[in-house]
C-alpha cells in the first residue's frame, strides 16, 4: 500500500515538471509550497482546538510543573510550566513520556475481579457497583471474623490522592498503613532530625562548597536540586561526591572519591576530627545553639584520617583536604541530605553524623547552608472519623521478638555493640510503619492476624526486598484489592483490582509542598477521562457509601459518631464534587484558585525564604534539651549511641568472590512504575549488572554476556555491562526490572529485579529497610 | 528587518544524560517509537582514564543545519531545501526515499520515516519556533544544555555565548559549516 503510493508519487513527479506553478493553488497539495521557500507551511499538528493546560506532573515524587497541549480534545505533548518555581521551567524523559499514560493499552481500564488462582491471571470485568459492594462486603467479614479493624492492612505511596486513601483507613478504622518512607528514606528524615529537630534542604543556589555522599542528584533527578545543581551552579561553586560508583553527578564533581560501601560515616568523622583538632569550627554557633559539643570532641579523638583512609579506602590526605575545605567555605558549606537513605543498618547513625558536620561548622538555616524547609498551610476540612473499639495497635509497634530474623546482628554477623535495637523500632513513625518490621509480623501472625490488604500505588512485589516474603505474605490474607493504573506485580497478585483515573483525566486536591521556596498545587483534567476509571476520591466514596449499607460495619462506634461521619464525611465532602473541596483548601488565599486554574500552582509573598529564623536567641529546636542536639538526649534514653560512634560489623570479611550489591535509579524511570512505557523502554530495554573489569576478567565475563547473580534469598538472570565505573568489591543495577505481572507486556521478564535479590536487613533505628546489605556471587549464564 | 540565521549553541559539560530531549522531541515531532528513529540523541563519550580517575561527557547532538548541507546538494527531487534562515528542511511529498541524503549526511542526522513515508530529521522545531516558541528539546532540559537562537543579533543568546567562550563543531573537515556549536 504504501509503496504504491510512493511509486505513484514519484510518478506525479516525473510528469507535472511543468505544471508545478498551476498545482500550487490547489489547497490539496500544499506542501508544494515549498518550492518558493518564503510560504513553506510549518505547522504539524491537525487542525483545529489547540488548548494549553496547566496542571503538575506525577510520574515521580517531584511533581513539575506542565502546560499540557491538548489537540482537538487528544493530548498532544506536556510542556514544562516556564514559571513554576520547584520545577524551574524543566521536564524530564518520564514527565513528557506522561503524555502515553491515558493512551497505553496496557493500562487498567475496568474493574477487574479475579476468576481463578492467585496469580494465574484470569479475571472478569465487572462493574464499580459490583465492585464497591464487594469490597464493603469483604470488608465486614473480615471485622466480623477477627474482631479487629486493624486486621485489614493499608498500603500506599505518596500523592495527591493518597488523601482520599486515608478516608477509607479511617471509614474502617484500621491502624495498619505502610507507607513507601522506610523503604526509602526514613534513616535520613530521623538522622538529620535527631540533630535539628527537622529534615533540612540543601541551598544549592548559593552554596560555594557540596559534598555529595551516595545521591546521584544527575540520575536520581529531584526538583529543584537536580536543575540547581548544574544549570544553577554559582560561578565556582565546588562539588565532591563521594560514592561507590562514577555516576553521572561524580562525572560533574570536581573530586570523586570511590568509597568503600559502609565506611561513609567513617569519612565524615574523620572530617570532623580535621575540623575540631585545627580548630576550623564555628565556636560562637556551637556555643550558642548546640548541645554535647565536648562529648564530640572527645568521641573524635580516635577518628583520625589514617584511622579513616584504612576503612574508606580514600587517602588520609584527601579527606583532610576535604574537612579544611568545608571548613574554609561554611557556612556555604552543604553536606547534602538528598533523599533516599536505604543503604545500611546504621543508616540513621550515618545521617546524623552528616548532620553534626553541618552543626559544628554553623551551615545552618543561613545562605548556602542546609536551610529547615517552609510550607503553605492550607484551609484543608478536619474531618473526624469514628472512634472504633474493635481497633488494635500497629502490629509492628509492639515489642517482640520477632526482629530477630531482620536485624543485622543475626542477618549479617555481630556488631561491636551495636546500638541497634534487636526488640522494636526505636522511632517508628505511625503513619508510615517499618515495611519489613510489618511483614515479619503478618508472617508470624503476632501480636495479631493481619488477613485483608489494600494497596493503593504501592507495589511491594517489587519494591521490598526479599520478594519469596511478600509473596507468602499475600498468601497469608483473606483478601487483596490492589487500586492502580496498571496491572503491577502486586496486581497480579489480587482478588479485585481497581483502574485508577491517570494524573491527567481527574482532579487532585490542593498540596503542599515544602522546601526553601515552598508553594501550593494542585492537578485538573487535562483531557476527558478514556476510560471507565475513578480517582481514589471516587473510589473511597463508593465503598465507604456501600459500607454504610451494611450495619455490622458500625456496631462498635457511638450512634452520634456515626451520625456526624455521615454528614461531615460524606455528605460534607465525599458526595460533593472534588472542585468544592479544593475551593475550601485554598479559601485563606485571595485569587489562589484563579491561580491554580491558570498556573497549576501558586505562592505566598512571605514565604519567601529569609534564613535565620532559628538562629535567634532562645529558639528551641525540636528536640529534648531544645537545643542543636550533637548529643542526642533522647537516644541515651533508649540504649541508642547518643553520639554517632563508628558502626561496622564485628570481625567482617568480605568472602572472595562475592560482591556488596548496590541499587539505584536511571533519569527514565521511577521505581517500578514506568519501565513498559514504550518511550521509555526504547531508552532501555532491560537492566545490565555493572561489574568492574579486573573481577569480570577473573570470572570470564565480557559486556553482554548474561549472568546469574545470586544472593542468600534469590537468584536473577542478567546481562553484564562491565565497566570502571564500579569499585571491584561491589556491583550493581537499576530498579523496577524483572516484573512478574506478563500485562507490563514490554518488560514482563526482562532484566532483574532487586527485590529478588535483596535480603531482608532492617535498620531498627528508622524502622527503614537497608537495600545495600547484600552480598552476592556471580556465575556465567 | 534583518534576516535570521538559527543555531543551537550546546554546554555539553551540563548534560545529565537524562534524554529529557529525546523523548520531548519525539512527542512534539510524532517520531515513532520503539524502531531506534531519533531524530536527536545523547552519545555516551568514552569514558577516558582508569580507575579511580576517570572522566566522561554526554554529547547531545542532531541535523546541524549545515550551510554548506550535503543532503541539499545529493537531493535529486529538491526535497531537501534551507530556509530563508538557513534551516534545512525535507518535504515529505517530494521525497522518493532515495537514501542519497542518508548517505551524504556525515552526521548520521536523517532516517527513513514510516509515518511520513519519507526521509525525516530534526527541523529545529520550526513549527514552533515560528510561534515564538522554542524547540521541545531547548525547552524541556532540565540543565539547559542548549540555547537556540539567532547568530545575526548581537544581543542573543546564542551571539553571546559564541563571543565569551571557546567552542567546535563536529567535523569541520568536512566543510559543512554547521549551524550547532559545541562550547568547550
Amino acid at each position: 500500500m504504501k509503496e504504491n503510493k510512493k511509486i505513484s508519487r514519484r510518478k506525479f513527479l516525473g510528469l507535472s515538471a511543468g505544471a508545478v506553478a498551476g498545482l500550487a493553488f490547489s489547497p490539496s497539495i500544499p506542501t508544494l509550497f515549498a518550492a518558493s521557500k518564503k510560504t513553506y507551511d510549518y505547522s504539524i499538528l491537525p487542525a483545529g482546538k489547540r488548548e494549553y493546560i496547566a496542571s503538575n506532573c506525577a510520574m515521580c515524587v517531584n511533581k513539575c510543573g506542565i502546560i499540557a497541549e491538548v489537540v482537538n480534545g487528544r493530548l498532544h505533548k506536556l510542556n514544562p510550566n516556564p514559571e513554576h518555581i520547584k520545577s524551574r521551567g524543566m521536564l524530564c524523559a518520564k514527565g513528557n513520556a506522561g503524555a502515553a499514560l491515558p493512551y497505553s493499552p496496557d493500562r487498567l481500564k475496568t474493574p477487574l475481579l479475579r476468576t481463578g488462582e492467585r496469580g494465574e491471571g484470569k479475571w472478569k470485568e465487572i462493574s464499580w457497583d459490583e465492585a464497591f459492594k464487594y469490597i464493603a462486603k469483604n470488608l465486614a467479614d473480615l471485622k466480623q471474623k477477627y474482631e479487629n479493624r486493624s486486621t485489614v492492612a493499608f498500603a500506599s505511596t505518596e500523592g495527591f490522592q493518597e488523601e482520599f486513601y486515608y478516608y477509607l483507613v479511617n471509614s474502617f478504622g484500621s491502624l495498619n498503613t505502610v507507607r513507601h518512607t522506610t523503604l526509602c528514606l526514613a534513616s535520613n528524615i530521623q538522622g538529620w532530625s535527631s540533630v535539628f529537630g527537622v529534615f533540612p534542604d540543601a541551598d544549592l543556589l548559593n552554596a560555594e562548597y557540596v559534598i555529595m555522599l551516595g545521591a546521584d542528584r544527575a540520575q536520581s533527578l529531584i526538583t529543584p536540586d537536580s536543575v540547581n545543581f548544574q544549570r544553577y551552579k554559582p560561578e565556582g561553586q565546588k562539588l565532591i561526591v563521594i560514592d561507590p560508583r562514577f555516576t553521572v553527578t561524580a562525572s560533574k564533581a570536581d573530586r570523586w572519591y570511590p568509597i568503600k560501601p559502609r565506611t561513609d560515616q567513617g569519612f565524615v568523622l574523620a572530617m570532623i576530627n580535621v575540623i575540631i583538632k585545627e580548630g576550623l569550627y564555628n565556636r560562637q554557633f556551637v556555643e550558642s545553639y548546640t548541645h554535647g559539643f565536648k562529648d564530640l570532641e572527645k568521641m573524635v579523638q580516635d577518628y583520625t584520617p589514617q584511622w579513616a583512609e584504612k576503612k574508606c579506602e580514600i587517602p588520609a590526605a584527601e579527606i583532610v583536604k576535604t574537612a579544611r575545605e568545608f571548613a574554609a567555605h561554611a557556612p556555604r558549606s552543604v553536606i547534602y541530605p538528598g533523599r533516599r537513605s536505604s543503604f545500611y543498618s546504621h543508616e540513621v547513625y550515618v545521617r546524623r553524623t552528616f548532620a553534626i558536620l553541618a552543626a559544628i561548622c554553623g551551615c545552618w538555616d543561613t545562605k548556602g547552608g542546609v536551610v529547615p524547609r517552609s510550607s503553605i498551610k492550607l484551609n484543608t476540612p478536619e474531618v473526624s472519623f469514628p472512634f472504633f473499639m474493635q481497633t488494635r495497635d500497629r502490629v509492628d509497634k509492639e515489642s517482640t521478638d520477632l526482629l530477630k530474623d531482620v536485624v543485622p546482628s543475626s542477618v549479617m554477623c555481630p556488631m561491636i555493640g551495636t546500638g541497634l535495637p534487636e526488640d522494636s523500632c526505636s522511632f517508628l513513625s505511625e503513619r508510615d510503619g517499618s515495611w519489613l518490621t510489618f511483614r515479619e509480623a503478618v508472617l508470624n501472625d503476632t501480636p495479631y492476624p493481619v488477613k485483608g490488604f489494600f494497596c493503593f500505588k504501592q507495589n511491594p512485589m517489587q519494591s521490598v526486598p526479599n520478594t519469596t516474603k511478600t509473596i507468602a505474605m499475600l498468601k497469608k490474607m483473606d483478601f487483596i484489592c490492589v487500586i492502580d493504573m496498571q496491572m503491577s506485580d502486586t496486581a497480579w497478585y489480587a482478588d479485585i483490582v481497581l483502574p485508577h483515573t491517570s494524573y491527567l483525566e481527574g482532579w487532585d486536591p490542593a498540596t503542599g509542598i515544602s522546601g526553601i521556596n515552598p508553594l501550593v498545587e494542585f492537578r485538573q483534567p487535562v483531557i476527558k477521562p478514556l476510560f471507565d476509571t475513578k480517582t481514589m476520591f471516587e473510589i473511597s466514596g463508593g465503598i465507604i457509601r456501600e459500607m454504610l449499607n451494611i450495619p455490622s460495619l458500625w456496631d462498635d462506634i457511638e450512634p452520634d459518631d456515626l451520625k456526624n461521619f455521615k454528614e461531615d464525611v460524606v455528605e460534607g465532602i465525599l458526595n460533593r464534587p472534588i472542585q468544592e473541596y479544593i475551593k475550601t483548601q485554598v479559601s485563606n488565599y485571595p485569587g489562589a484558585l484563579e491561580k491554580l486554574m491558570n498556573n497549576g500552582f501558586f505562592t505566598v509573598e512571605s514565604k519567601k525564604p529569609t534564613y535565620g529564623a532559628t538562629r535567634t536567641p532562645g529558639f528551641r529546636f525540636k528536640t529534648k534539651t531544645g537545643k542543636i542536639e550533637i548529643l542526642n538526649e533522647r537516644y541515651k534514653e533508649f540504649g541508642l549511641f547518643p553520639l554517632p560512634k563508628y558502626c561496622e560489623p564485628k570481625n567482617f570479611v568480605q568472602k572472595s568472590g562475592t560482591y556488596r550489591f548496590l541499587v539505584g535509579r536511571t533519569a527514565w524511570n521511577t521505581q517500578t512504575t514506568t519501565q513498559n512505557i514504550p518511550y521509555l523502554w526504547e531508552i532501555e530495554k532491560e537492566n545490565a549488572v555493572w561489574i568492574n573489569p579486573g573481577e569480570a576478567g577473573k570470572l570470564g565475563i565480557v559486556s553482554g554476556d548474561y549472568v546469574w547473580i545470586k544472593s542468600r534469598v534469590g537468584k536473577q538472570r542478567i546481562k553484564a555491562l562491565v565497566t570502571e565505573k564500579i569499585r571491584p568489591d561491589c556491583v550493581f543495577y537499576s530498579n523496577g526490572w524483572g516484573r512478574r505481572s506478563p500485562w507490563l507486556s514490554r518488560v514482563y521478564k526482562s532484566g532483574a529485579s532487586e527485590a529478588e535479590i535483596i535480603e531482608d536487613v532492617l535498620d531498627s533505628i528508622s524502622g527503614g529497610t537497608c537495600l545495600h546489605e547484600t552480598f552476592v556471587s556471580i556465575t556465567k549464564a | 528587518m534583518k534576516r535570521k540565521r538559527y543555531a543551537i549553541v550546546f554546554d555539553t559539560k551540563k548534560c545529565l544524560n537524562c534524554k529529557a530531549c529525546t523523548v520531548a522531541c519525539k512527542f512534539e515531532n510524532y517520531v515513532p517509537v520503539g524502531d531506534d528513529s531519533y531524530r536527536l540523541w545523547v552519545t555516551e563519550m568514552p569514558l577516558e582514564g582508569r580507575f579511580p580517575v576517570l572522566r566522561q561527557e554526554f554529547r547531545p547532538s542532531q541535523c546541524q543545519h549545515c550551510e554548506n548541507a550535503p543532503c541539499e546538494k545529493v537531493c535529486p527531487t529538491g526535497a531537501t531545501f534551507r530556509t530563508a534562515e538557513g534551516v534545512v528542511l525535507i518535504d515529505y511529498d517530494k521525497c522518493i526515499l532515495c537514501k542519497a541524503c542518508m548517505a551524504a549526511c556525515p552526521y548520521d542526522a536523517r532516517f527513513v520515516s514510516k509515518k511520513h513515508d519519507a526521509v525525516e530529521k530534526c527541523t529545529f522545531c520550526m513549527h514552533r519556533v515560528s510561534e515564538g516558541r522554542e524547540p521541545a528539546c531547548v525547552e524541556t532540559c532540565p540543565v539547559r544544555v542548549r540555547e537556540f537562537g539567532d547568530l545575526n543579533d548581537p544581543d542573543s543568546t546564542v551571539s553571546r555565548l559564541l563571543n565569551q567562550r571557546a567552542y567546535y563543531q563536529l567535523k569541520p573537515e568536512k566543510n559543512t559549516r554547521p549551524r550547532l556549536f559545541y562550547l568547550k
